[in-house]
C-alpha cells in the first residue's frame, strides 16, 4: 500500500534544522504574503565610487614628488581634502541628467577614497556631472553631520559660512625657495561644476565608478594659475574664481568591473 | 529527565533563528554586569566623541579612572615614583602646570583627539595613549593594584574583573579622560545665545575667524584644535626636541611640526608653545603677527598673501585677539568638584 518507508526518528531529526532555519529566516521577512510574486527584476548591485588622484598621469604622492604645473612651477602636495556632491550620471540616449546620487562625500586623499553609492539603474551613460564642493543646500553652517572632519572643513560665518569645498596645500619652488601654498575654495559663487564625459555601461553587477582627479587641471584651462601671485586663495574671490573655472575639467571617469 | 532527541536540535535552532533576526548586534562590552551607563552632556555643536565600543562610559569606570588619575600609587614602581597624573595636571589651570622646558599639555577635551603628546608619539584612541602611560611612562605596578585593599573591588565593579590587568587600568583612565570635557566657556555660552560677548571680544573673534588673523584653520570651533601637526615658524632650523614630529616620522616636511594644542582655557595655561618660550598671550599674538620664520617645512597655512609672513595687525586688533582668547576660559570646567580629587 505504501511503498515508501516511514522516516525514522534520526532522519526527521536531521531534517529539522533545515526546516526550523527556513521558518526562522522567513520570520524575519517584513512581507508575509505567501504568494510568490516574480515582481521586478533583481535590483542592481551596489556601485562603488573610488577617487584617484594624479598629476598628468603620475600618481599623487604626498610631500615627496615635485610636479610641474602649467605656469612652470615645481610643486609638491602636502594635503588634499575636498567634498564632492550633486553627482549625476548623464543618460546615453538624450543627454539629459540621469540618476542623481544624493548627499556629499568628503575625500581626504591621504585616507580612504572609496564610497558606497548604492544601487544605480543599469544602462548606458555618457558621463558624470558633479560639484567639486557642496551644493548650496548643503553649504550652510551646520548642515552636514557634526563630525570632527566636517568641523575642520568649516568656512567661518564671517566669511560667508558653510564649508571649505577644497583644501589643496603644499609647497612650490619660488625661484629656489620652497614656499607654501594653500588653495582653499569655498562660497557658493565659487562652486565648480565638473563634467567628465565617458562611455559608462552599468550592467547591474557590482561595478566601481572611478573618478580620477588631475591636480594639474587646477592650474590650467582656461586660466594659467600663477602660484607666485596666488599662493593663498582664501579671502580672494578673484583667485577662487580662477580655481572654480579651472576645476571644471579636473575629473575623468571610468567604470570598472 | 533526559531531553529527547528532538528537543535539543529544536531548541538550538530556535536560538539560531533568533540570532539570524537580530541586526547589528554589537559585541558584548567589557564592563561589569552591574555598571551604570554614563552619557556625556555635550552641546549640540560638538562632534560626537570617539568612544570605542569595547570601552563604553560607565559611572563605575569613570569613578575608578578619576581615582587612578589622582593616586600616586600609579607610579609606585616606575621612574616617576610618588607622582600621579594630577601631580603635573592641575585642575585650576586646565589640568596643566606652569613649567620651563617641555610644556605640559592640558588634559582637556581629549575625547576628540587621535594624536597625543607634542610630537604625536602615540596616535589612535585614548586607550592607546593610556597604554603608553601605564606601561612606559608610569610603569604601573599591576600586582600592587591586585593586592591593594580597595582597588580589586573597584575594578570588579567597573569591569567585572576578578584579576586586574593593564587593560583594565587603561580602560578606566581612558573613560576618565573622556569625562574631562570643557564646553561652557563664555564663547560656548555666546554661541548658544546665552550671553553676548563684548564689542572688543567680538572684534577679536572676527580677526580670529577670518584671514586677518587666520587662526581658525588650525584652531577651528568648537574644539579649538584641528588635531593636526604644523610647523608654525618658531625657528628657521631645528635640533633636539624642536624637530617635533620629524622625530617620529622621519619625514622632512614634518621637521619642526608639533601637535596643535587646543586653545580652551588658554589664558590659564602659560607658558606657551611646546617649549614654553612665551609667557603671555600678547607675546604669542605678536609672534604670529611678526615673528614667523621661514623654513622648508613651514606649514602652508602660515603662508600669507604676498611675500611677507607677517599679519600686519594693528595694536587694537592684537588687543582684540587677546580679549577673544580670554573668552575660552571655562570656569565650570576649572572648578567642577566632580573633576577634582576624590581623596
Amino acid at each position: 500500500m505504501n511503498d515508501h518507508p516511514r522516516p525514522d526518528r534520526p532522519t526527521l531529526t536531521a531534517l529539522l534544522p533545515v526546516m526550523v532555519l527556513a521558518v526562522g529566516l522567513h520570520g524575519c521577512a517584513k512581507d508575509d504574503d505567501p504568494a510568490p510574486d516574480p515582481g521586478p527584476p533583481a535590483p542592481a548591485a551596489t556601485v562603488t565610487l573610488r577617487l584617484e588622484h594624479h598629476v598628468d598621469g603620475v600618481p599623487l604622492l604626498f610631500d615627496t614628488v615635485l610636479y610641474a604645473n602649467e605656469a612652470g612651477h615645481a610643486y609638491a602636495v602636502s594635503h588634499l581634502e575636498y567634498y564632492i556632491s550633486g553627482i549625476k550620471l548623464l543618460t546615453a540616449d538624450t543627454g539629459d541628467v540621469g540618476p542623481a546620487i544624493p548627499g556629499a562625500f568628503l575625500i581626504n586623499a591621504e585616507q580612504g577614497t572609496t564610497f558606497d553609492l548604492g544601487a544605480l539603474a543599469p544602462g548606458g551613460y555618457t558621463g558624470v556631472e558633479l560639484r567639486l564642493g557642496l551644493t548650496p543646500d548643503l553649504n550652510i553652517t551646520g548642515a552636514l553631520p557634526n563630525t570632527i572632519a566636517n568641523v575642520n572643513m568649516a568656512w567661518p560665518d564671517g566669511m560667508g559660512g558653510g564649508y571649505h569645498f577644497m583644501k589643496f596645500e603644499g609647497h612650490f619652488l619660488n625661484g629656489a625657495t620652497p614656499t607654501g601654498y594653500a588653495m582653499h575654495l569655498g562660497r557658493n559663487e565659487n562652486l565648480p561644476t565638473c563634467i567628465a564625459t565617458a562611455d559608462l555601461q552599468l550592467d547591474g553587477s557590482a561595478q566601481t565608478l572611478v573618478l580620477r582627479f588631475n591636480l594639474n587641471e587646477v592650474f590650467r584651462t582656461p586660466h594659467t594659475y600663477d602660484l607666485v601671485s596666488g599662493s593663498y586663495s582664501m579671502g580672494s574671490m578673484m583667485l577662487m574664481g580662477l580655481l572654480r573655472d579651472n576645476c571644471a575639467d579636473a575629473f575623468t571617469a571610468t567604470m570598472e568591473p | 529527565m533526559r531531553p529527547s532527541a528532538l528537543t535539543i536540535p529544536a531548541a538550538t535552532l530556535v536560538l539560531l533563528c533568533t540570532v539570524a533576526c537580530r541586526r547589528d548586534v554589537p559585541e558584548e562590552p567589557s564592563p561589569g554586569t552591574h555598571t551604570t551607563p554614563y552619557s556625556l552632556d555635550l552641546p549640540a555643536n560638538f562632534p560626537a566623541p570617539i568612544i570605542p565600543a569595547s570601552n563604553p562610559l560607565t559611572q563605575e569606570g569613570i569613578a575608578l579612572g578619576r581615582r587612578l588619575y589622582y593616586d600616586t600609587l600609579l607610579s609606585q614602581n616606575g621612574p616617576f615614583q610618588g607622582f600621579a597624573c594630577a601631580s603635573c595636571h592641575h585642575q585650576p589651570v586646565s589640568f596643566t602646570t606652569p613649567t620651563s622646558g617641555t610644556n605640559v599639555l592640558a588634559h582637556v577635551n581629549l575625547a576628540w583627539s587621535t594624536n597625543f603628546l607634542w610630537n604625536g608619539k602615540v596616535c589612535g584612541t585614548l586607550e592607546d595613549v593610556m597604554r603608553f602611560e601605564v606601561e612606559e611612562f608610569f610603569q604601573v605596578d599591576i600586582a600592587g593594584l591586585n593586592t591593594h585593599p580597595d582597588y580589586p573591588l573597584l575594578f570588579q565593579q567597573a569591569f567585572g574583573a576578578d584579576h586586574i590587568t593593564t587593560d583594565h587600568v587603561v580602560k578606566a583612565l581612558a573613560q576618565w579622560f573622556r569625562r574631562m570635557v570643557s564646553s561652557n566657556s563664555r564663547l560656548d555660552r555666546h554661541l548658544r545665545g546665552e550671553i553676548i560677548l563684548t564689542p572688543e571680544e567680538m572684534n577679536g573673534a572676527m580677526t580670529f575667524l577670518s584671514e586677518v588673523g587666520d587662526c581658525f584653520h588650525c584652531h577651528p570651533l568648537p574644539l579649538m584644535t584641528d588635531n593636526g601637526f604644523h610647523n608654525i615658524g618658531l625657528a628657521g632650523s631645528f635640533t633636539g626636541f624642536d624637530v617635533g614630529r620629524y622625530a617620529i616620522t622621519g619625514a622632512p616636511m614634518d621637521m619642526g611640526a608639533f601637535k596643535t594644542p587646543t586653545l580652551r582655557n588658554i589664558a590659564l595655561t602659560a607658558p606657551y608653545m611646546h617649549d614654553g618660550r612665551f609667557q603671555t598671550l600678547e607675546e604669542v599674538v605678536e609672534f604670529y603677527n611678526s615673528g614667523v620664520q621661514h623654513s622648508a617645512s613651514l606649514d602652508p597655512l602660515m603662508t600669507k598673501p604676498g611675500p611677507s609672513l607677517t599679519l600686519g595687525l594693528t595694536p587694537q586688533e592684537k588687543a582684540n585677539l587677546v580679549s577673544f582668547l580670554n573668552t575660552l576660559t571655562d570656569e565650570t570646567f576649572l572648578t567642577d568638584p566632580a573633576l577634582g580629587s576624590p581623596f
